[in-house]
């Protein structure tokens, strides 16, 4: 295995985590860590785990072993409301509802997150400018494109400026101007200070965006690092992204 | 691709998919074939068991106790159309403990068989009867003048058919003082008629070749038929309670509760499956995930039931208000006592199928077939509440909460009940278990369901 050492208090520390869907495992003792500001990439074909491992972080299944910490502290988000205030998902699907309008979803996530008032207001305001559609925020998203439907559901998983905000291959099926804008609003988040865990399985996506990147195959962490690091430890200096995952990974399909 | 292969290709494709989901498919196969069973049942305790008739409670206390008294009142018992409370074992009730026993509503018919019925009989008289009955209730009227004939029949023997017979004639319209004429006329008819019969039976006749059921049924004269029922001669004191909307009919206040509380049920099935969709768009996910306190998930989908309910019932009573002038707002605290229980009650009920379905499929197959089954033995479609069903049935129409909201909706609407009075005490209590437990079960099937915790 690959690993490269981060000698900085990690954002997010991940130790031995494991989940299994009945008899089938879908992560196997997953380790790494996450530092604050930089966007972590989180690389790996399809049913590799990622989604599962994204839902365990976030509370949203309980893994069978493993530990989380926060800056050091234990962390449990399906317990802990406090936990649960720090993290912001976008999840693959467009997570909205249709019959609201992109206005209204926003203030419903918004309060949900405990924002009100002018706060919330304020909140919405930049989520719609973030997401490019402060002119059709009065209505409904079962009329939106789907690339303003992805734009709205980063923006809503932002709302709330989570410490930690995790996507989970947002860019699946989005036209290349709205993925372009998906990587422009990114950037602005992370020059604002906040961390991103980012799920894909574009090669060039990780290697565009992330300053380090995490390889998972068949649920174990395979390789942590910045894009020359894994090339370097997998042998192959200078290479890309997409030569160290094949390295890595192998060539063999992946049957989902 | 011919026209013929792409339809059976999409035919197939829908198949597979229809087949694929097996508990809903169980369940799209079961619910003909429950329905049929719970019509079967309900359609046979209702219209007749095997004494061809349903049977109704008639309250009887007996304050002769004459040999002929006790003969009558067992003959009751014995009576096709009426079941006789109390049980022999248990306490006798008083005549003014069953005359307010109508009074409140907790009965329809009570009939008491007063001092000197026995020695009537003997003498030669027909000896009057008094019924404490609720005017109102037409249907059970009927059954019980059935049984109270058939009953009078058995006990006073052979001598009754002249004393009844001249009391047709009376009743038919001829004077009171030819009543010793009529009395030897019936006589002689009884004879004769006896006579003839002994004749047929000799010869082997006796049945060989019976009217028509119609015979003798002459449209412009009489009505035998009210005529029969009335026989018995009964002293009818008409009881009712006194906060029941004049407007009111039994049946309309049977078909506003239980058109009701059917509907609220399935309209708040569909409120609770909602969490369904929520769950596989993942805006669940969002929900779990927002710091909001992990209960405030299913704090939201009961509010947000109770209110699409309570608005429901509104619109629901307020057009039986306007349409059939149905006072409903006489007593606006035990209604909203009453709707809040039933509200509670359903809510969990729809958030319970919610959080057991996998699949939407498999949350409208099993609640349409809950729903309907519940309406159907807890009495929101027929009155089960006045028929006397054996105690299988009557367990299984006490398990619902079609059962205890109806009759909650009922001791309200027609008996004029308030909540704090016993019978309406009970039903809200259950409604409150049936809230309670379902809400318990919703919880920790949404844990596993959902949270996987």
């Amino acid at each position: 295995m690959i690993q490269t050492a981060a000698l900085v208090v990690p954002l997010l520390e991940v130790k031995d985590l494991a989940f299994s869907y009945g008899d089938r495992p879908a992560v196997r003792g997953a380790s790494f860590s996450i530092r604050k500001g930089e966007i972590f990439g989180f690389l790996g074909p399809n049913g590799a785990g990622k989604t599962t491992t994204l839902a365990c972080i976030a509370g949203l299944r309980l893994p069978s072993q493993g530990s989380l910490a926060f800056l050091g502290e234990p962390f449990e988000p399906a317990f802990s409301p406090r936990d649960r205030a720090r993290l912001g998902l976008v999840p693959q699907e467009i997570a909205l509802y249709d019959e609201l309008t992109g206005r209204e979803n926003l203030e419903f996530f918004g309060q949900l997150a405990g924002l009100r008032g002018g706060g919330l207001d304020r909140a919405v305001g930049e989520a719609l400018e973030l997401a490019g559609l402060v002119e059709r925020g009065g209505d409904r998203v079962s009329s939106y494109s789907g690339g303003m439907k992805r734009r709205l559901n980063l923006a809503a998983g932002d709302l709330h400026r989570p410490e930690l905000l995790m996507l989970d291959e947002p860019t699946v099926g989005v036209d290349p101007q709205s993925r372009n804008h998906v990587f422009e609003s990114l950037r602005a988040l992370t020059s604002r200070g906040r961390t991103l865990l980012y799920t894909t399985h574009y090669m060039e996506e990780a290697q565009r965006l992330c300053d380090r990147v995490a390889i998972l195959d068949q649920g174990r962490v395979l390789g942590v690092g910045t894009a020359a690091e894994l090339a370097a430890s997998a042998g192959i200096p200078g290479a890309d992204l997409e030569q160290v995952f094949l390295k890595v990974t192998g060539r063999r399909l992946r049957d989902e | 691709m011919s026209l013929l292969s792409s339809a059976w290709a999409i035919a197939r494709k829908d198949l597979r998919i229809y087949f694929r989901d097996r508990t809903g498919l169980l369940l799209g196969f079961a619910l003909p074939i429950a329905l049929v069973g719970v019509f079967g049942l309900v359609t046979k305790y209702f219209f007749g068991q095997e004494s061809g008739l349903s049977k109704t409670t008639l309250w009887v206390g007996d304050f002769d106790g004459s040999a002929r008294s006790k003969a009558f009142v067992d003959a009751l018992r014995g009576a096709a159309t009426v079941r006789v409370k109390p049980d022999p074992k248990e306490k006798a009730e008083t005549a003014e403990s069953l005359r307010k026993k109508v009074e409140d509503g907790e009965a329809h018919h009570a009939l008491v068989v007063e001092k000197g019925f026995g020695e009537a009989l003997a003498a030669g008289r027909l000896p009057t009867l008094r019924m404490y009955r609720d005017p109102d209730r037409q249907m059970e009227a009927q059954m019980v003048s059935v049984g109270l004939m058939q009953a009078f029949f058995s006990a006073a023997g052979s001598d009754s058919a002249p004393l009844l017979t001249a009391r047709a004639l009376e009743i038919l319209g001829l004077p009171e003082e030819w009543r010793e004429r009529t009395l030897a006329v019936a006589q002689a008819f009884s004879t004769g008629i006896g006579a003839l019969f002994g004749e047929a039976e000799k010869e082997g006749k006796v049945g060989a070749d019976r009217a028509g059921d119609g015979a003798g049924k002459d449209d412009g004269g009489p009505d035998f038929q009210s005529v029969m029922l009335d026989l018995v001669p009964v002293e009818r004191v008409d009881l009712k309670p006194p906060k029941r909307p004049k407007q009111l009919s039994y049946m309309l206040a049977q078909s506003v509760s239980g058109t009701g509380v059917m509907m609220l049920m399935f309209g708040l099935v569909a409120c609770g499956a909602l969490m369904i969709r929520e769950r596989d768009q993942k805006t669940l996910d969002r929900i779990r995930m927002s710091p909001a306190p992990s209960t405030a998930l299913l704090w939201g989908k009961y509010l947000f039931a109770a209110i699409c309910g309570a608005m429901q019932l509104v619109l629901l009573f307020g057009f039986g208000r306007l349409v059939f002038a149905v006072d409903i707002l006489a007593d606006p605290v035990t209604l909203a006592v009453v709707s809040l229980a039933t509200l509670l009650a359903v809510s969990s009920f729809g958030i319970l199928v919610a959080a057991w379905a996998r699949t939407q499929k498999q949350a409208d197959g099993v609640s349409t077939l809950l729903i309907l089954v519940m309406s159907a033995v807890g009495g929101a479609w027929f009155p089960v509440q006045i028929i006397d069903l054996p105690l299988p049935a009557k367990i299984v129409s006490r398990s619902t909460i079609t059962h205890w909201a109806v009759s909650a909706y009922q001791g309200l609407f027609w008996n004029g009940k308030s909540w704090y009075e016993p019978p309406m005490l009970l039903s809200i209590g259950v409604l409150l278990g049936f809230a309670l437990l379902a809400g318990l079960l919703a919880r920790l099937l949404f844990q596993r369901r959902y949270v996987g915790v």
